[in-house]
C-alpha cells in the first residue's frame, strides 16, 4: 500500500479535518479582524496607546503555540475553544500592524485635500483612508491566515479540530506502515490550503483594491 | 498700509479680523491680532519665505486651522464658528501636492464636493465635463483615468478642476504651480489668470516665488517673519515702493525687471510710424518705400496686414533680395506677452524694435528700447500708488482702464 | 513604506521584517528595563501561585526545582545547539545565493523555502520522528526544528546582501578591494541590520519550536505542559506554559539588546 491508496482510503476524513482546519482558521481570522482593525483604526493616530496596542500584540506572537494553548486550557477547557482564542491572538499583530502601517501611509496631502473639501472625519476614514489602506491591510490579513494554517495543527494536541489530528494519528501509529503517510496527509493538506489561500487573497486583492492604486 | 482694514474696502469678499493662532508652548503665536481684507473677484496673493505663516493664515481662513481668537467673516456671513466641514464645502482648495485621491477616478475627483452637497448624477457629470473642458483636458480622454495616469502637470489641472467643481466664491490655494517644471508652470499660470478673467473668483493664493505673486496678484501681501504682514498693496505698488527694508530685500533685486513681467503688451501703445509695404507691392514700389524711409528696414506685411519679414534699405534696386518676405521676421509678440517678453526678444535678436500684433496677429505697431525705459519710468511709484490706492480694490489685471494702475496710463 | 508582506514571520518572533528603527531615550529604558521587570513579576506571581497550592503527588513529579531545572537545561541546550546549526548553514548558503555565479539559483531556493515555511512546525517533527525511526530522538528533533529555522535567516540574509548598493560595490571595487574583501568590509556589514533581525526570529522561534519536542519524547520544558495536559492538572499545566513564554519572551528581549549593540553605527 503506497501513500496515494491510503490517501484514497482515508480521504473522507482528509476531506472532513480539512473543512474543520479552514473553519478554525477563518474564525481566527474573522475574530482578530473584528477586534484589530477596530483597534487599529481607534489607535493609530495616537502615539502612545498605538504602541501599547502594537507590543501587546507583539507579545501575543512571541508566546509560543504550545504554550499559549496550554495557558488557554487552564480557563477555557481543552477543544476549539482554546484553539480560536489562540488563533485569534496571533493573528492581531499582522492585522493590527498592517492596518495601521496603511493607515499611516496614507499621503498626508490626500487628507488635508479631503478635509479642505469638507470631507467630515468619518467620511476620510471611510471613503479615503481605508480604501487606500486596503491592499496593505490585506497583505496583513494573507500573512495572518498563513501563520494560522501552520499554527491551527497544534491545537489538535488540546483536543482541537482539524488537521493536525492527522498528524498525531501518525505519530500515535509510529511504527506502523501508515505513520507516514498520516503525518504527510496532514501536512500536505496545510501546505494546500496554504496555497489556495495565498490565490484566494491575490484574488480578493485583486477585485476590492481601486484599479487607480495598481496602474502605475 | 500694513494693515488692510484701517482703510475697509467698500465689497470685502473675505474679512480678517483680529486673528490670532498661538501653540500652546509657543511663546509667540504663529499668527498674532492679524486683520485683512479681501476683496471679491481679486487674486490675493500671501507671499513671504517659509514659515513666516502665509500658509497658516490660509489656513485659518477655511478653519483647517482654528484660529486662537478673533473672526472670520466671508461673504457677510461669520463663519468663526459655523461647522467647519460645510464651511469648507463652500471654499474651494487647491494644494502643491494636489491631494488627488488615487483610488478614484478624474471624474470621481471632481466629483466629490458636488456629490457631498448632493447634486444629481447628471448635473456632476455635466458639471465634471465642463470643468475638465475648461481646464484643458479633453472629457472623454481623462474621465476615466486615475491620476497616477497623469503628469504632474495634468494633476495639477485635475486639483484646480476639483477645487472649482461645486463653484465656490472662494478659492484657497497653496503653491497649486510650486511642484512643477518651470516651462508648463508658465503655461498654468497663463492659462489660470484666462480662466480667472471668466469666473472672476475671490482666490486666496500662497507661494514663496515673489516672481510669480507678482504675474498672478491683483494684490500682494508680504509676510515677514512672525506672521506679519510687511506690505499689502498692488504689485506695481509693492514693486516700486516697498514698504520697509525687508520688503526691499525680499523682493531682491531686480525690481524693474521684474516690472516688466506686469505689462502685457495689450496695455502698451504700440508706435505705428514704422514704414511698412505690402507684400503684394511689386519691385518699383518697394524700392520707392526704402527710399522714402527713414529707418534702415521696411517691414512687410502679408494681405491679411500679418507681419511676415523686413527689407533693408541698403538693398540694390536689382538685387533678388528686394522680392519676396525679405528678411526672416525673428520674432512677433502678442497682447498676452510682456514687456520683459518684448526686451528678451530684442536682446534676443540683437535689434532695437520688436514687432507687435494683435489677438489675430495682424500688425499693431512696433515697440522700441527706448519706448519701454520710458514705459517703466512713467509706470514709477508716485504715479497715483497712494494710499486711497491701496485702500480700494484694485480693479482686476484685464478689467477695463483704471485710472489708478499706472501700467495702464500708456495704453 | 513598512507593509510587511509576510517576510521573517510566521509562528513566532515579534515578526518585525527588518530592523526597526532604534528607540529612543525614555521607550528604549523601558525597553530594556521594563521588559525583565515584568517577566520577574510573572514567574515571582507563578512562584506565589504555585505555593499558594497544595501540591499532589503527581503534580510533584513535575514541579520540583530539580526537575523543572534539567527541562530547562535541555530546552536552552537544544534551542542552543538548533540555533548554531541555523546560522552555520543559513547565513553561508545566504552569502553564497547572492554571489554572482549563484544568483539563478537564489529565487527558486528562496521559492522552495517559502513552501516549505507552510509546514507546520509539529508536523515536520513528526514526520522525520515517524519517516527515520533509526534515528536518536535528539537528532530527529534538532534536524526538523533547524530546517524550521533556516528560513528566516536564509532569507534576511539575501535580502540584506541584495540591497546593498551597486553603487557602494562598484566604488568597494574600484579602491581596489577584491571580491572577498568587499564581502567581508562592505556588503556583510551593510547587512548587518537586516540579518539581526532574521537571526532574532529565528532564535524566537526556535525557543518556541523547542517545546514541542516533548511529543516525540526529546524533552525540554514541553514536557512540563505535556504533563499538565495528560495529569489534568492547571497548576502544573500553567507552571509549564508560563515558563516556556516566559523563556521565549526573555530570549527576545535578550536578543533585541544585541541587535541595538551589534547594529553598525550610521545605519
Amino acid at each position: 500500500m503506497n501513500f496515494f491508496d491510503h490517501l484514497a482510503g482515508n480521504y473522507a476524513e482528509v476531506l472532513a479535518l480539512t473543512g474543520e482546519h479552514v473553519v478554525l482558521v477563518l474564525q481566527g481570522l474573522v475574530l482578530a479582524s473584528l477586534i484589530g482593525i477596530p483597534l487599529a483604526v481607534l489607535t493609530y493616530r495616537a502615539e502612545l496607546p498605538r504602541s501599547v496596542v502594537l507590543a501587546v500584540a507583539g507579545v501575543f506572537l512571541t508566546i509560543p503555540s504550545y504554550a499559549l494553548f496550554g495557558l488557554l486550557i487552564a480557563p477555557l477547557g481543552l477543544g476549539t475553544a482554546p484553539a480560536v482564542t489562540a488563533l485569534t491572538m496571533y493573528a492581531l499583530l499582522p492585522v493590527v500592524r498592517n492596518t495601521v502601517v496603511g493607515l499611516r501611509g496614507v499621503d498626508p496631502a490626500v487628507i488635508e485635500s479631503a478635509r479642505g473639501m469638507g470631507l467630515s472625519r468619518r467620511q476620510i476614514l471611510r471613503q479615503i483612508e481605508l480604501p487606500l489602506a486596503w491592499p496593505v491591510i490585506i497583505t496583513g490579513l494573507r500573512v495572518a491566515t498563513q501563520l494560522l494554517l501552520g499554527i491551527a495543527a497544534i491545537s489538535a494536541a488540546v483536543n482541537g479540530p482539524g488537521l493536525g489530528n492527522l498528524i498525531f494519528q501518525g505519530l500515535s501509529s509510529a511504527g506502523t506502515p501508515f505513520a507516514v503517510y498520516l503525518a504527510l496527509e496532514g501536512i500536505l493538506g496545510i501546505v494546500v490550503l496554504a496555497v489556495l489561500a495565498d490565490l484566494a487573497f491575490a484574488a480578493l486583492n485583486r477585485v476590492s483594491t481601486s484599479r487607480g492604486l495598481r496602474v502605475d | 498700509m500694513t494693515d488692510a482694514s484701517a482703510t475697509a474696502a467698500p465689497d470685502a469678499m473675505i474679512r480678517l479680523e483680529n486673528l490670532t493662532k498661538a501653540y500652546p508652548g509657543q511663546a509667540e503665536p504663529a499668527i498674532g491680532g492679524l486683520s485683512l481684507e479681501i476683496p471679491r473677484g481679486e487674486i490675493v496673493v500671501f507671499v513671504g519665505p517659509s514659515g513666516c505663516g502665509k500658509t497658516t493664515l490660509m489656513k485659518l481662513i477655511n478653519r483647517l486651522i482654528e484660529p486662537t481668537s478673533g473672526r472670520i467673516v466671508i461673504d457677510g456671513q461669520d463663519v468663526t464658528e459655523m461647522n467647519p466641514d460645510e464651511l469648507r464645502r463652500g471654499i474651494g482648495y487647491a494644494i502643491q501636492q494636489t491631494g488627488l485621491f488615487p483610488h478614484r477616478t478624474v471624474a470621481q475627483n471632481i466629483a466629490t464636493v458636488p456629490r457631498l452637497l448632493g447634486w444629481s448624477a447628471e448635473k456632476v457629470s455635466a458639471r465634471v465635463d465642463e470643468l475638465l473642458t475648461m481646464v484643458g483636458l479633453a472629457p472623454d480622454t481623462y474621465r476615466d483615468r486615475y491620476p497616477r495616469q497623469l503628469s504632474g502637470g495634468q494633476q495639477q489641472r485635475v486639483g484646480v478642476a476639483r477645487a472649482l467643481a461645486a463653484d465656490p466664491e472662494v478659492m484657497l490655494m497653496d503653491e497649486p504651480f510650486g511642484a512643477i517644471d518651470p516651462i508648463t508652470r508658465e503655461a498654468l499660470q497663463n492659462e489660470f489668470l484666462r480662466i480667472q478673467r471668466d469666473i472672476r473668483k475671490t482666490i486666496v493664493f500662497v507661494t514663496h516665488d515673489i516672481d510669480e505673486a507678482v504675474k498672478l496678484g491683483d494684490r500682494i501681501a508680504v509676510f515677514g517673519p512672525g506672521g506679519r504682514i510687511a506690505q499689502y498693496d498692488t504689485p506695481e505698488a509693492v514693486l516700486s515702493d516697498p514698504a520697509d527694508d525687508y520688503v526691499a530685500e525680499f523682493i531682491g533685486s531686480g525690481a524693474y525687471v521684474k516690472r516688466l513681467t506686469l505689462t502685457p503688451l495689450s496695455r502698451v501703445a504700440a508706435a505705428t510710424d514704422w514704414p511698412t509695404v505690402p507684400s503684394s507691392a511689386d519691385r518699383e514700389e518697394r524700392v520707392a518705400a526704402l527710399r522714402s524711409a527713414d529707418r534702415d528696414f521696411v517691414l512687410v506685411l502679408d494681405g491679411d496686414r500679418r507681419p511676415v519679414g523686413w527689407l533693408g534699405r541698403d538693398l540694390a534696386p536689382d538685387d533678388d533680395r528686394l522680392t519676396g518676405n525679405g528678411l526672416p521676421l525673428l520674432s512677433s509678440l502678442g497682447p498676452d506677452d510682456t514687456l520683459f517678453d518684448a526686451l528678451n526678444a530684442m536682446l534676443a535678436s540683437n535689434a532695437d524694435v520688436v514687432v507687435v500684433t494683435g489677438e489675430d496677429g495682424r500688425y499693431r505697431g512696433t515697440l522700441g528700447m527706448a519706448a519701454i525705459q520710458e514705459l517703466i519710468h512713467t509706470a514709477s511709484p508716485a504715479a497715483g500708488a497712494g494710499p486711497e490706492r491701496a485702500a480700494g480694490p484694485a480693479p482686476g489685471r484685464s478689467d477695463s482702464p483704471g485710472t489708478d494702475s499706472p501700467g495702464k496710463e500708456v495704453r | 513604506m513598512a507593509i510587511a508582506p509576510a517576510p521573517t514571520e510566521p509562528a513566532g518572533g515579534t515578526g518585525a521584517a527588518g530592523p526597526g528603527p532604534r528607540p529612543g531615550g525614555a521607550r528604549r529604558l523601558l525597553r530594556y528595563a521594563g521588559a525583565p521587570a515584568a517577566l520577574l513579576a510573572v514567574l515571582a506571581a507563578l512562584y506565589l501561585y504555585v505555593g499558594a497550592h497544595d501540591l499532589d503527588r503527581i503534580e510533584r513529579r513535575s514541579l520540583n526545582a530539580e526537575y523543572l531545572l534539567s527541562r530547562t537545561w535541555q530546552h536552552l541546550g537544544l534551542s542552543l545547539v538548533v540555533v548554531v546549526l541555523i546560522l552555520a548553514i543559513a547565513v553561508p548558503l545566504g552569502v553564497a545565493l547572492t554571489r554572482p555565479g549563484a544568483r539563478r539559483f537564489s529565487g527558486p531556493v528562496l521559492a522552495l523555502a517559502n513552501v516549505g515555511q507552510a509546514i507546520p512546525t509539529i508536523g515536520l517533527i513528526v514526520l522525520f520522528a515517524v519517516a527515520f525511526v533509526s534515528w536518536g530522538i535528539h537528532t530527529i528533533a534538532i534536524t526538523a526544528i533547524v530546517l524550521y529555522g533556516i528560513l528566516p535567516v536564509l532569507r534576511n540574509t539575501m535580502v540584506g546582501l541584495d540591497q546593498v548598493s551597486p553603487a557602494v560595490i562598484e566604488s568597494a571595487r574600484g579602491m581596489g578591494l577584491g571580491r572577498a574583501q568587499v564581502l567581508w568590509r562592505v556588503e556583510l556589514p551593510l547587512a548587518v541590520p537586516v540579518m539581526l533581525a532574521g537571526i532574532r526570529t529565528a532564535l524566537v522561534l526556535t525557543v518556541g519550536t523547542v517545546a514541542l519536542a516533548t511529543f516525540i519524547g526529546a524533552g525540554g520544558l514541553g514536557d512540563v505542559i505535556s504533563n499538565g495536559i495528560s495529569s489534568n492538572r492547571t497548576v502544573v499545566l500553567v507552571t509549564g506554559s508560563v515558563l516556556v513564554a516566559v523563556l521565549a519572551l526573555a530570549v527576545d528581549w535578550l536578543a533585541g539588546i544585541v541587535e541595538d549593540v551589534l547594529r553598525p553605527r550610521g545605519i
